[in-house]
């Protein structure tokens, strides 16, 4: 309840836009654009809701966008008509992206290394393996029912599904309590007994797999596997993750606000473009309502 | 430690420094804008191929689109002596300091497929604007020279962005009646042209008649938004690059048209040119090699 409390500025801030856009453009606010706006945000919102896991215990995770592409690639060449049925490219995506993440994991844990070194290492590496696997070159001829995936209001079930999961988890399982506890304070988690690494490592791990599971959909969603797709998504995710409230040191925060942020964005980008903002002026409205998102929300938590 | 890292490095350094002169085999260093674009892919397999020909050793690096990092690359090819460097540019202005370090240093270097401000020896390429004039009197002369374009860009402020840009809009402005009713950076993306074709639908609608996108990625994820709203046989689809997923589309009847861009032919013609000025051969300063349009009809004949 708290935490939805003090989101409560960044609903009316959504809720605003949203007004303006509707008054200004009357077409944003009917259910076609809507499923555009939500479904346009699925595979941002996946990817952040598993990067919130991460930046919970207080780390980071660069790797996303070049995880997606890889996982993507992956998938792609398992889903060539015909060949498999649809459950061994999803997996083989989801768990290609969970192997990247408990690399990450693992490195940060056992070998102390920081993780936005880690991630960063990750994230050369992995867009490496996704050139080599896909020969530089898009995999296409993608099967019917993976494609499906990516179709039509799939993309945003798959995003809801992994949003009440992580919801589920993050506020009612003892694993949960868990993630904030090692971000909050590591030290004093590890002298009440929590698994610091196990928490951490655990966190990793997720943020991978649905990075895989947000480079399967965005294959299916784009009918081909692309070595170079995903270039700057962590950024994006990590931005919706930070604008909808949790701390980049850990600790504070939760899917919630994610999903809200993930929204804003989403909004945002889909009311430029029914507005015709030059493409110059757009990159600039961004970066200002992701730096102002966050200044007025800190500003009200401390008044 | 320390001094057995710099033993083999210096061992290693002489090794490259002597493989030149043990085989006597002519030597060109070449610098690609980024080997994860897959035009860039075949604009190498065509430099190998013609290379392994003529009989001359390439070395090839990829700049991963860093202008930075493919001017150390060709001080790298400078200090090796190479016979002839071949630069594929990352940036107009940017790549030029590479450029110049050949040039000052005696090696003579091509520029292949987009320009520097600094003169090279000679380029090859094609003219980026004849793609876009291509596609829209393409365009044009489906709609019988009236209707409502929206274009996508590439990525804003580079070289074939500018260039298609302004080819486009110079055709554009011979037909009256062909309107541009909208105009956005998709920056070369499928997904992201695909997110601004299902914006553009829902804001413009039945109004656009043709989307003219300035490479091929874009282009299909125009066509995958307007495949799944049911508008496609009401829009006509055009892009530029001539790719394999592209080129299968316009044979299926799905994208109207592409431009081809002929990598093999500016790949085989930068080596063949570093191979004329290295011999002393007299040679042309600026190849052009046209683009070609593809529809159904000659699609077949780019597919292979």
């Amino acid at each position: 309840m708290k935490t939805w409390l003090s989101r409560f500025g960044l609903v009316v801030a959504l809720l605003c836009i949203g007004a303006a856009l509707s008054i200004v453009k009357p077409v944003f606010l009917t259910f076609p654009n809507l499923l555009n706006v939500v479904r346009q945000i699925s595979i941002n919102g996946i990817l952040a809701v598993g990067v919130t896991y991460v930046l919970l215990t207080g780390g980071v995770d660069l790797s996303l966008g070049s995880v997606v592409a890889l996982s993507g690639v992956v998938a792609a060449i398992f889903a060539h008509p015909g060949d498999w049925p649809v459950i061994v490219p999803v997996a083989a995506g989801v768990l290609v992206g969970a192997a990247c993440g408990g690399i990450n994991g693992l490195v940060v844990t056992k070998g102390r290394v920081a993780p936005f070194i880690v991630t960063l290492g990750m994230m050369t590496a992995a867009r490496g393996v996704a050139l080599v696997v896909s020969g530089g070159k898009p995999v296409s001829n993608l099967g019917e029912s993976f494609r499906w995936i990516g179709s039509g209001g799939v993309p945003v079930i798959v995003f809801l599904a992994v949003s009440c999961v992580s919801w589920v988890l993050l506020s009612n399982l003892r694993l949960g309590r868990h993630l904030y506890a090692v971000g909050g304070n590591e030290n004093a988690a590890r002298a009440s007994g929590i698994n610091v690494e196990g928490v951490k490592l655990f966190a990793y791990t997720i943020c991978g797999a649905l990075a895989g599971l947000g480079g399967v959909v965005l294959a299916a969603r784009i009918t081909t596997g692309q070595p170079n797709a995903g270039v700057g998504y962590e950024l994006d995710a990590i931005a919706a993750v930070v604008i909808g409230g949790t701390s980049l040191s850990g600790g504070v925060g939760g899917v919630g606000g994610t999903i809200l942020g993930a929204l804003l964005m989403g909004v945002i980008n889909n009311g430029l473009d029914l507005l015709n903002v030059s493409s110059y002026y757009q990159a600039i409205v961004k970066g200002i309502i992701i730096v102002g998102a966050v200044w007025l929300d800190q500003r009200k938590e401390k008044s | 430690m320390k001094r057995l890292l710099a033993f083999i490095l210096a061992l290693a350094l002489s090794g490259c420094a002597q493989r030149k002169s043990d085989e006597g085999r002519v030597l060109i260093g070449v610098s690609l804008l980024n080997l994860s674009n897959e035009f860039i892919v075949m604009l190498h397999r065509a430099m190998e191929t013609r290379a392994a020909e003529l009989g001359v050793k390439l070395i090839v690096n990829d700049a991963q689109r860093s202008a930075d990092r493919q001017v150390q690359q060709v001080e790298t090819f400078i200090a090796q002596r190479v016979d002839a460097i071949i630069l594929n540019p990352c940036e107009v202005e940017a790549s030029s300091p590479a450029v110049e370090k050949a040039i000052a240093a005696g090696i003579p270097i091509i520029n292949v497929n987009s320009e520097t401000r600094a003169a090279p020896t000679a380029f090859v390429g094609s003219r980026d604007e004849e793609s876009a004039r291509l596609a829209m009197e393409y365009i044009a002369r489906r709609l019988d020279g009236r209707g409502n374009v929206v274009m996508m860009h590439g990525f804003m402020g580079q070289a074939a962005q500018i260039k298609r840009d302004r080819g486009a809009k110079d055709t554009l402005a011979k037909f009256p009646g062909l309107k541009l009713i909208a105009e956005q950076s998709a920056e070369w993306d499928r997904a992201k042209a695909m997110s601004l074709m299902e914006n553009w639908i829902q804001s413009l609608g039945a109004k656009i008649n043709a989307v003219f996108a300035q490479n091929d990625e874009m282009a299909m994820g125009a066509l995958l938004a307007l495949e799944q709203a049911g508008l496609k046989d009401k829009v006509i689809v055009v892009g530029v690059d001539a790719i394999s997923d592209a080129l299968q589309a316009v044979k299926a009847g799905r994208l109207d048209a592409t431009v081809f861009q002929d990598a093999r032919g500016q790949g085989q013609g930068a080596v063949d040119l570093a191979v004329k000025i290295i011999r002393k051969e007299p040679f042309e300063t600026q190849v052009y090699i046209p683009f070609q349009l593809v529809t159904r009809e000659n699609a077949d004949k780019y597919l292979n």
